[in-house]
């Protein structure tokens, strides 16, 4: 327990107050004690370690003088023999309403200089993992933001409470039931484990700090128990394994400073709740700005990769951008970003990673961020060129056909407008994932585009295996039977038969997609509030 | 002085070097250019330097993470 500063208090606070100076004297104390948090040493560990206090990522990270505290007096006060206050320990948690780029927010983090951010068995919490806070978040309708830097759980409060209770049993639920209602972000700012860890995870954005914070299910201490394994916390958690390899957490910032600049900018394309549309942030950018370097972006040798995202960032607002999941299932680019001021969400394939062919871990970062759009009314748009699903024994062994047949049900079942634009490759089932029949099934492609249910090299070796073998010889029969093929395979072709609805000159993407994402706002107002899901995902 | 590692983003093989140890380079110049699932997949310099290190020649079998070359500037 810290020790009242001696200075704070003028006269020792009465067991009874009586005069109104006497009330607004113990208030002022008692706020200044919750405002001193683990005390000056407790802080000055926290800096030492490379990190910021709770208090100090609200203030970086809400608009000025926006923070309006709830539960400040929560705590632990100490009294004497007279029942008079002498010292006060703050609840390790701090939370109240903000606003972020002036629009309300729900914000909360635990308070690592008190205790170590762990619980203190209190019977009503203020917050991390379900609480007030989050309550408060529901009740209004705003988002939500956790400041994660807790261990959670521990034993040391069995004694005082005199029992044991059930993990988790009173408020989780609201964790999860938010995630349909308003838009949760998570930044992981220490070691996060246990129950903090599972809050983080129950967000619809998180992100954590490259070599600063560590994400894992139990700590180092708990594996070397269980398992025998001795492994240092950023081996087992940092965001090499939890963000590039797992994709436990969505995305690794620099520094405590980027990952709240993160929250703000993921923030910054969501509306509030899902019965409200997200903001259109009016853009300088010129919306019939054509592109000449896209005329030749896509190599004419089909074998060549390209830059994806210099395709994408040439036809979004300028500096619009905000990638989600960057290192993690690369093959594919999950993007939001705007168009004339107007949020989209950007489904782009990588060429330049297994020629944007779709393995497990796309088709996760696919599912979660198609969904995220569709709850809160993002427009989609697929940039394709996939030339089917990842193939090879790893890939079966990672379960790609189902990873990618879960994102070709999820993609079937979107309410959100789409629309599919055809860069090059478009095969197979991988290519069934960025269309959408359910809506107008508006495909537009480039001149470049070429599609099918697989293509035509090693489609006509399989289809017309017998006239190969047959010949006398079969290399140069397949090339004959490719070549005969080819000229049918011409995008115009299937445009003549309006099977697709439009081919675009690559140099004016800009105005055709501005147009008809201005379009998709009276489909976005009509299908407002949240999404109710059926049928299990296979 | 940035010293930047460039490593293979996927399994594959080196079908052609651009550019050798002791070249100047610009940011995006094709240092070199990988195989994989029959793409071609230029790997180009993150920024401007000199190419201090090359670690593969055609031909090589690379693995995801592993280092290709090494970019001064």
């Amino acid at each position: 327990m810290t020790q009242s500063d001696p200075r704070a208090a003028r006269q020792p606070i009465p067991a009874v107050p009586g005069t109104a100076e006497e009330r607004l004297a113990e208030l002022e104390f008692r706020r200044d004690q919750a405002r001193r948090m683990g005390g000056p040493e407790a802080v000055d560990r926290q800096h030492a370690a490379g990190r910021l206090t709770v208090r100090e990522r609200i203030e970086r990270l809400v608009d000025d003088g926006s923070f309006r505290e709830i539960g400040t007096l929560a705590g632990t006060g100490g009294y004497d023999a007279e029942n008079r206050l002498v010292s006060f320990t703050p609840a390790p948690y701090v939370a109240g309403l903000a606003r972020i780029e002036g629009r309300p927010v729900a914000i909360g983090g635990e308070d690592f200089t008190v205790r170590g951010g762990t619980s203190f068995g209190s019977t009503r919490r203020k917050g991390g993992q379900g609480g007030f806070i989050e309550d408060l978040a529901h009740h209004y309708r705003v988002p939500l933001v956790n400041l994660i830097d807790g261990a959670g759980g521990t034993v040391t409060s069995i004694k005082k409470r005199g029992y044991t209770v059930f993990p988790g049993v009173h408020g989780f639920e609201r964790s999860v039931s938010l995630l349909g209602s308003v838009p949760v972000a998570s930044a992981v700012l220490g070691t996060a484990a246990g129950g903090p860890a599972g809050r983080a995870i129950l967000s619809h954005f998180s992100v954590m700090v490259r070599g600063g914070s560590q994400i894992f299910a139990a700590g180092p201490p708990v594996v070397r128990r269980s398992l025998g394994q001795t492994v240092d916390k950023e081996q087992l958690g940092g965001a090499s394994v939890a963000v590039d390899t797992a994709g436990t957490v969505h995305n690794a910032a620099k520094d405590e400073q980027d990952a709240l600049d993160q929250v703000r900018r993921f923030l910054s394309f969501m509306p509030s709740n899902v019965w409200e549309l997200p903001p259109v942030v009016p853009s300088d950018d010129p919306t019939d700005r054509c592109e000449e370097a896209l005329a030749t972006i896509v190599p004419e040798r089909r074998t060549q990769a390209y830059s994806m995202h210099r395709l994408v960032h040439m036809v979004v607002d300028r500096d619009s951008d905000f990638e989600i999941r960057p290192t993690f299932g690369k093959a594919v680019i999950t993007m939001l970003a705007r168009i004339g001021g107007r949020p989209v969400g950007i489904i782009a394939n990588n060429p330049m990673v297994y020629g944007g062919a779709m393995d497990a871990k796309a088709a996760r970062k696919q599912i979660h961020f198609m969904e995220l759009c569709d709850t809160f009314h993002i427009p989609l748009i697929f940039f394709v060129d996939v030339p089917g699903f990842m193939v090879g024994t790893k890939a079966e062994e990672e379960g790609t056909l189902r990873e990618g047949m879960r994102a070709v049900y999820v993609a079937g079942n979107l309410r959100v407008p789409t629309l599919t634009v055809v860069i090059r490759k478009c095969y197979g089932m991988a290519g069934m994932a960025t269309c959408n029949k359910n809506d107008i099934d508006l495909k537009l492609a480039w001149p470049t585009g070429e599609w099918g249910s697989l293509p035509i090299e090693g489609g006509v070796a399989a289809g017309f295996r017998r006239e190969i073998m047959a010949a006398d010889d079969p290399v140069a029969k397949e090339k004959e039977i490719e070549a005969e093929l080819r000229p049918y395979a011409s995008p115009f072709r299937t445009a003549e038969a309006f099977a697709v609805e439009e081919i675009i000159d690559p140099r004016e993407t800009r105005p055709v997609l501005s147009e008809f994402v201005a379009l998709a706002e009276r489909r976005l107002q009509i299908n407002v509030g949240p999404r109710l899901r059926s049928g299990v995902q296979p | 002085m940035a010293k930047t590692e460039v490593t293979s983003e996927v399994t594959g093989s080196v079908w052609k070097v651009e550019r050798a140890e002791g070249d100047t380079v610009e940011e995006g110049d094709v240092i070199l250019i990988l195989e994989s699932m029959k793409m071609e997949i230029p790997v180009e310099a993150p920024h401007a330097g000199v190419v201090a290190k090359l670690f593969v020649a055609p031909e090589d079998s690379v693995e995801e993470d592993q280092p290709l070359c090494v970019i001064e500037s």
